[in-house]
């Protein structure tokens, strides 16, 4: 275990090493940068170099690349260009904001999407089947970010509300977090919900008929007690892997419903990033989002491994 | 469109008894042909001009005279969607048949060759998809500029890695089959083996994986129009309709309703055919 472990933990660093790689060289390749951005079309040419070398966009793209890395490898993700703040700091607080989306939004999306698999399984071919499964795709095909405008309207046409504008932090009022985060969280699971309960149904429908669970039903077990013994047991082993493909997909779909609820998130960041050039902003988000995913997998395949013992260490 | 060859091998009553057993393909496929024909000849459906401003008719609401109503600055959003398609689902169809064609050339040739350039490519892969696909898109369109090229050539680069996927390990298990060896064992040259029989056998995998993806190309494709990212105004397109809606979400709804419908009951239609096909698949 320990030596896959390692293996697997050197093939991650490689691949982030290289996605940075790609990202740094992207950036760079693109005309226009940040002093432009600053300065403005008519500047003045000294100016101009004074603040290229303070950002050290003189020097070879390989030296900043290199001069990047370093400082990441000592846990400085460097200066934000256009805030003068640390890019650690920045990256930090907008990341709390986008996993507590991400992580109600994987509860939520558990809770409704699991036992919605499971019933529509457990009814194959009948009625209730058939309505969570049109549910099922229509929450697969709904743009998520549509689906979010939709309930703002319905609410607040409904009952007067709107969530507020200004976000607050769990930890200054967590009512008012709760109301701000509540339809995010709820535009962002409907979609993820539907996901899961495709997954979950076609693997509790084809668990059943697998060879174990036609002997138990031949000794005379009820499908419910069948169920509850055998099936949720060998279900929950694939349930895992996909539990972490949805956290990834949730990292992502929050980057657009945090745009539509002027949320503060990785999101945000990263797009405001973008618009304004602010290369060591862009760099260290990305960089972050590279590596939450990889952990997320990483993760996902070391409890696979100790959930099931049948899955080979190599 | 493609899948309306991949169901009909026997001539039309055999079609016509398939699509009464699978009421689920026969809307899908009902829907893909009244979208293909939006697609083909827009006119028919609208008389108005999705470019046409009017200032005075602003923000109105659906009516007979503008079945979904007009935009902020008084355009008419059904013309809009009518006209949008094309765009939309153009962008979407050449972003796959291009990232078809590259990752199904790459995973074949990988998989068939192995070796050096199949640990590069794998590696150059797990690149790609080391990033969520949406956050690959707004890094692509966000630093090379937003514009229709730079869209298509993000969402190209987004779905590479799924097909280079498939391909290579179709071309793996199509190497390992005997009639390769028999084939290679009667002297047929590898350029020709490669090209008569893995890549003719890898294809059916390509293109299901087409039908497959298409939705979540959309997803994506409307994603970053929504998000600014996309085909820029005024040219109309489904997700930056809602991205100009977005403002006036709360006095005029409809701006954003109809798009968003337009999206999902497209991506439904893909999604239904995408479903049939892979049953059928599965039962080979």
């Amino acid at each position: 275990m320990a030596v896959y472990l390692i293996k697997r933990l050197a093939a991650s660093v490689l691949t982030a090493l290289l996605a940075s790689i790609v990202v740094f060289l992207m950036m760079r390749s693109v005309p226009g940068d940040v002093v432009g951005q600053m300065l403005g079309q008519t500047s003045d040419p000294v100016a101009t170099q004074a603040l290229r070398e303070f950002f050290g966009l003189d020097q070879p793209a390989w030296r900043q690349y290199l001069g990047w890395l370093s400082r990441v490898v000592s846990g400085d993700l460097g200066t934000s260009w256009t805030r003068g703040q640390p890019v650690g700091g920045l990256i930090g607080s907008a990341l709390l904001v986008t996993l507590q989306l991400s992580v109600a939004t994987l509860v939520l999306a558990t809770a409704i999407g699991v036992p919605l698999g499971v019933v529509a399984a457990m009814n194959e071919g009948k009625l209730v089947d058939r309505a969570i499964q049109s549910f099922t795709l229509l929450g697969l095909a709904a743009p998520v970010f549509w689906v979010g405008l939709m309930l703002l309207v319905g609410i607040s046409t409904a009952t007067g509300w709107s969530p507020p504008l200004l976000y607050v932090s769990p930890a200054q009022s967590l009512r008012e977090n709760l109301s701000i985060m509540a339809l995010p969280i709820v535009s962002l699971a409907v979609l993820q919900a539907a996901a899961y309960s495709q997954f979950v149904r076609q693997s509790v429908v084809s668990a059943f008929s697998d060879d174990y669970v036609r002997t138990a039903v031949a000794k005379g077990m009820t499908r419910n007690v069948v169920f509850f013994r055998h099936v949720l047991r060998n279900v929950a082993i694939p349930l895992v892997t996909f539990m972490g493909l949805i956290l990834v997909q949730i990292l992502g779909g929050a980057v657009i419903i945090e745009s539509l609820f002027s949320l503060p998130g990785l999101g945000r960041l990263m797009l405001s990033a973008i618009e304004t050039r602010d290369y060591p902003v862009l760099q260290g988000a990305l960089l972050i989002v590279v590596v939450l995913a990889m952990a997320v997998n990483l993760g996902v395949d070391m409890l696979y491994r100790v959930i099931d013992p049948r899955v080979q260490v190599g | 469109m493609t899948a309306v060859e991949t169901v009909s091998p026997r001539g039309g009553s055999a079609l016509l008894r398939r699509l009464r057993r699978e009421p689920d393909l026969a809307v899908g496929l009902a829907i893909t042909a009244f979208i293909a024909v939006v697609v083909l000849f827009p006119g028919l459906f609208t008389g108005y001009s999705p470019l046409a401003i009017n200032v005075d008719k602003s923000l109105e609401g659906p009516s007979a005279l503008h079945l979904f109503g007009t935009d902020d600055v008084g355009r008419d959003v059904f013309a809009r969607i009518v006209y949008g398609a094309r765009i939309t689902l153009l962008v979407c169809a050449g972003a796959l048949a291009a990232a078809a064609v590259i990752g199904g050339a790459l995973g074949i040739v990988s998989g068939f060759l192995g070796g050096r350039i199949d640990m590069l490519l794998g590696r150059l892969t797990d690149v790609v998809l080391s990033f969520p696909p949406i956050i690959l898109g707004i890094m692509v369109t966000g630093i090379l500029g937003p514009s229709t090229t730079n869209l298509a050539l993000a969402l190209t680069v987004v779905y590479v890695p799924s097909f280079y996927r498939i391909a290579r390990s179709g071309a793996i298990s199509e190497t390992g089959r005997t009639y390769v060896e028999a084939a290679r064992s009667s002297g047929l040259g590898e350029g020709r083996i490669l090209v008569n029989h893995v890549t003719r056998n890898v294809v059916p995998l390509v293109l299901m994986q087409c039908v497959v993806l298409f939705p979540l190309v959309l997803q994506i494709q409307s994603a970053l129009g929504f998000l600014g990212l996309g085909v820029q105004p005024p040219t109309p397109d489904w997700g930056s309709i809602l991205q100009q809606g977005k403002d006036y979400i709360l006095f005029a709804p409809w701006m954003s309703a109809f798009p968003g419908l337009a999206i999902l009951i497209t991506a439904l239609a893909f999604m239904l055919v995408s479903r049939a096909v892979q049953r059928r698949f599965d039962r080979r």
